[in-house]
């Protein structure tokens, strides 16, 4: 019975039908079917199945951002629901996002804001061309997890270094995870600074983000 | 009563007040007049013909100048040396006039009166002599009729050495007059007729400049090359990026860029038999980032936001600090970038349209590395760029090539279903080039083996279009964001000046595809949209205007202007662009209304 209902959801993220994911999350909550159940067993994998997707060239931002929104609609019916069943199982994390100083690309970074924010993270997103010292300060404030760093340019990814220096140099570098990412960056790039770690594309940052976050993720 | 002087050919007669110059009579008729001296009666170019009435006498310099072009001095006089006495009856022959040139091989340009910034005058010195022994430079302003004439300290030495030569000789020498009376250099004998120019499209990928005759406005030889930098980086972005805080790397941008201008610079003066030292001014019209690294000026404000340039408009470079093989006196004029990202390129552009002056809503297109755009309605006008991404060159696709031999720059879907593909010359095919991606992008399309939205209906997800060329998902990808980038930025661009595509009369594109673009393919991908009949291409126009600018001080000034009156509009601060953008991803014709578009002002 179940079965059937968590294959729907899969299908309506896949799909990027908001108005189906909302409503089956709301028959979940409805069945009494536990919210939590209902994310890990409906909607992330078809998640899951959209990074797959986007990975084998079969989706592109279009369909990536549609299912990003119907992973929203359905964690914004599913939120109450799994508040009140307890803070920890609440939020898979708070994660602090910005495009680095002097860069103004945001497409990239809003879609993992928004796949971030689908996969029940708590997001402040501090948009494009953001001075290194807010992400730090944001972070602090917010109590952040994770900081998530995109840049889209050679001259500007030098930023995402300059943010773990920062983090060294203010005693901080244990408090917050750093994930980077961006065209030009790279796994080499993240490793050689440092970087806790690296999205490829938005359903790849998710991923990292949730292994980073202790989440199982395969 | 006021005299009368009747022109012969025109028939008009035009009252005159005793005691003005037949040449500024003929001016004020908008005759237009070659006063290539300035009124001083020693270039010999305003030559009319007397046929009646009462004229001053001439004298021994007119009379030279006269003997010099096999013209009977009685009848043909210099009309900047008559002063209206009386009625007269001339003839102004053609050679009297400023030559035109008409600016644009391909589509409708502008027309361009020669008025270069540089001009040689050949004159005879006043020599010193025991009663007047004055300095030589003093005799080559008397000669000139230029009391007020100005000197370089280059200028100095040049004229020193011409002056000194032994007059008997060769009593003749040539002032190299900049503007404002400004001498460059002084050449020995009578060499008026040997002063060039260049004009040069400095682009990110391709250089193509023109040997032009400044006396003339004629193009005497034409080279295309490819810019050195290359080895740096395939796009701008990646070429900043490189020379980001790296004084050496920038230093060694800038020698490879000289060094593929001074080699398209030889191949040019061998093929027309001119010597360096005979071009005097040369216009380069590139993007902002080419022209910060072809003056050594640092382009880190380029690299991050918000992109700031050093310059706008630079003074005109000595071009003995220009690194060009010409003539060192001579003087390098960059096209003005009108913001960061819209660069000299696009105001050569805008000029060799006549964008300006263009009747009705037009939008202008480059379609190179970065998508710029400018579009005059007839409030104004208004630029942006877009970061198109060299796709459209053929970099970023794994099949892909600039427009050379053993590229694909055609393909046909037959009846059969079969893909069949053109290469330039006519080879086998080794990859693909911008016309050929849009043609096959548009033939897989309608083949069915490729969805609107992007996605490779075939089970093996390749796209196989000659032996060993094949397109992968990712390339359709890249195509995708190109042109996706260029529909966002026509769309915004309309969108911010509250109008509909439909509202457009022309799209004049320019750039990377030229001519071989097949619009139905491009308007099949939504590259561009379909309006039939108002889409024009004007070929490199960015080398046209550098041209233009070559030829006419006026458009200079005109052009240097552009900066001021046209506004920017940055699209990725914009809310909209975002969506915009995304929506603009799909392989999908636009309009999608297309009672819009079933208007054309035309017939065509």
């Amino acid at each position: 019975m179940n079965a059937d209902l968590f294959a729907a959801m899969a299908q309506a993220v896949v799909d990027g039908d908001a108005t189906a994911a909302a409503d089956l999350a709301r028959s979940a909550l409805d069945s009494r079917i536990p919210p939590a159940e209902a994310l890990d067993k409906g909607f992330v994998p078809g998640i899951r199945t959209v990074g797959e997707l986007w990975e084998s060239g079969d989706y592109f931002l279009p369909e990536l951002i549609a299912s990003a929104e119907a992973m929203k609609a359905a964690a914004t019916v599913l939120r109450p629901a799994l508040e009140a069943d307890g803070a920890s199982s609440s939020s898979a994390g708070t994660v602090v996002i910005g495009t680095v100083d002097g860069d103004i690309h945001d497409i990239g970074k809003n879609l993992v804001s928004a796949m971030l924010t689908a996969n029940g993270f708590k997001v402040i997103d501090l948009g494009a061309d953001v001075k290194l010292p807010a992400f730090l300060e944001a972070a602090e404030r917010a109590g952040a997890d994770l900081i998530c760093l995109s840049a889209l340019l050679t001259t500007t990814m030098l930023g995402q270094k300059r943010l773990i220096e920062l983090l060294v140099e203010r005693g901080l570098r244990g408090r917050f995870k750093v994930l980077v990412g961006g065209a030009p960056t790279s796994r080499r790039w993240a490793e050689e600074i440092g970087a806790d770690g690296y999205g490829e594309s938005a359903p790849a940052a998710v991923r990292a983000a949730l292994g980073l976050m202790g989440k199982v993720t395969s | 009563m006021s005299p009368l002087v009747s022109v012969l050919t025109s028939g008009r007669q035009i009252a005159a007040d005793v005691g003005e110059l037949l040449s500024d009579l003929l001016v004020r008729e908008d005759i237009p007049l070659n006063l290539y001296c300035g009124r001083r009666g020693v270039c010999g170019k305003c030559f009319v013909e007397v046929l009646s009435g009462d004229v001053p006498p001439t004298d021994e310099r007119e009379r030279t100048l006269a003997k010099a072009r096999n013209l009977d001095a009685g009848r043909f006089r210099l009309a900047c040396r008559i002063s209206i006495r009386g009625d007269l009856t001339i003839r102004v022959p053609d050679a009297a006039l400023i030559p035109k040139t008409r600016i644009l091989a391909q589509g409708t340009g502008k027309e361009v009166l020669l008025d270069p910034t540089v001009k040689k005058i050949s004159v005879r010195p006043r020599r010193p002599d025991l009663h007047s022994p004055h300095a030589l430079l003093e005799g080559l302003k008397a000669g000139l009729g230029l009391p007020g004439l100005r000197l370089s300290p280059e200028a100095l030495y040049s004229a020193a050495a011409a002056l000194s030569g032994s007059p008997d000789e060769e009593p003749t020498v040539t002032a190299v007059l900049g503007s404002g009376d400004e001498l460059r250099g002084v050449e020995r004998g009578d060499t008026s007729s040997r002063l060039f120019g260049l004009a040069l499209d400095l682009g990110t990928t391709t250089l193509a400049a023109d040997l032009v005759d400044l006396g003339t406005g004629a193009v005497i030889e034409t080279a295309v090359g490819l810019n050195g930098q290359a080895s740096f980086g395939a796009d701008v972005v990646s070429r900043i990026s490189s020379a980001f805080k790296d004084p050496v790397q920038a230093a060694a941008l800038r020698n490879a860029v000289l060094e593929s201008i001074n080699a398209l610079l030889s191949e040019l003066q061998t093929a027309a038999g001119i010597r360096p030292d005979e071009i005097y001014e040369t216009v380069v019209a590139g993007n902002t980032a080419m022209s910060h690294f072809f003056l050594g000026l640092p382009v880190d404000g380029l690299a991050v936001a918000p992109f700031a340039g050093v310059f706008c408009i630079a003074p005109p470079l000595p071009a003995d600090r220009s690194g060009l093989r010409v003539n060192p006196l001579g003087r390098v004029y960059l096209a003005p970038n009108l913001q960061s990202f819209v660069g000299g390129d696009i105001t050569a552009g805008v000029t060799a349209t006549d964008l300006p002056s263009r009747p009705g809503t037009v939008l202008f297109l480059d379609l190179g590395t970065n998508g710029e755009l400018v579009l005059k309605t007839n409030r104004g006008m208004t630029s942006t760029s877009t970061a198109a991404g060299p796709a459209f060159e053929g970099m970023s696709i794994s099949c892909g090539l600039p427009a050379q031999t053993g590229a694909i720059d055609k393909a046909v879907l037959e009846k059969n279903g079969e893909i069949v593909v053109r290469t330039i010359g006519g080879g086998p095919a080794r990859g693909v080039c911008g016309t050929g991606l849009v043609d096959l992008i548009a033939a897989f399309l309608r083949r069915g083996d490729l969805s609107p939205d992007g996605r490779v209906l075939r089970p093996d997800k390749r796209l196989p279009v000659a032996p060993g060329v094949v397109l992968t998902p990712q390339d359709v990808r890249e195509i995708q964001l190109a042109a996706a980038a260029v529909k966002t930025g026509m769309r915004m661009l309309l969108a911010a000046a509250r109008l509909e595509v439909g509202d457009l009369d022309e799209i004049l594109v320019a750039g990377a595809f030229g001519a071989s673009l097949n619009v139905e393919n491009a308007e099949a991908i939504g590259l561009l949209p379909r309006l039939p009949g108002r889409i024009e291409f004007v070929g490199n126009s960015s080398l046209e205007g550098a041209r233009a600018l070559l030829l006419s001080g006026r458009e200079r000034l005109r052009a240097e202007g552009l900066a001021r009156i046209i506004l920017h509009l940055p699209l990725a601060r914009d809310a909209a662009f975002e969506r915009i953008f995304v929506d603009s991803l799909s392989f999908r014709e636009w309009p999608e209304d297309p009672a819009l578009t079933e208007t054309p002002k035309e017939d065509q």
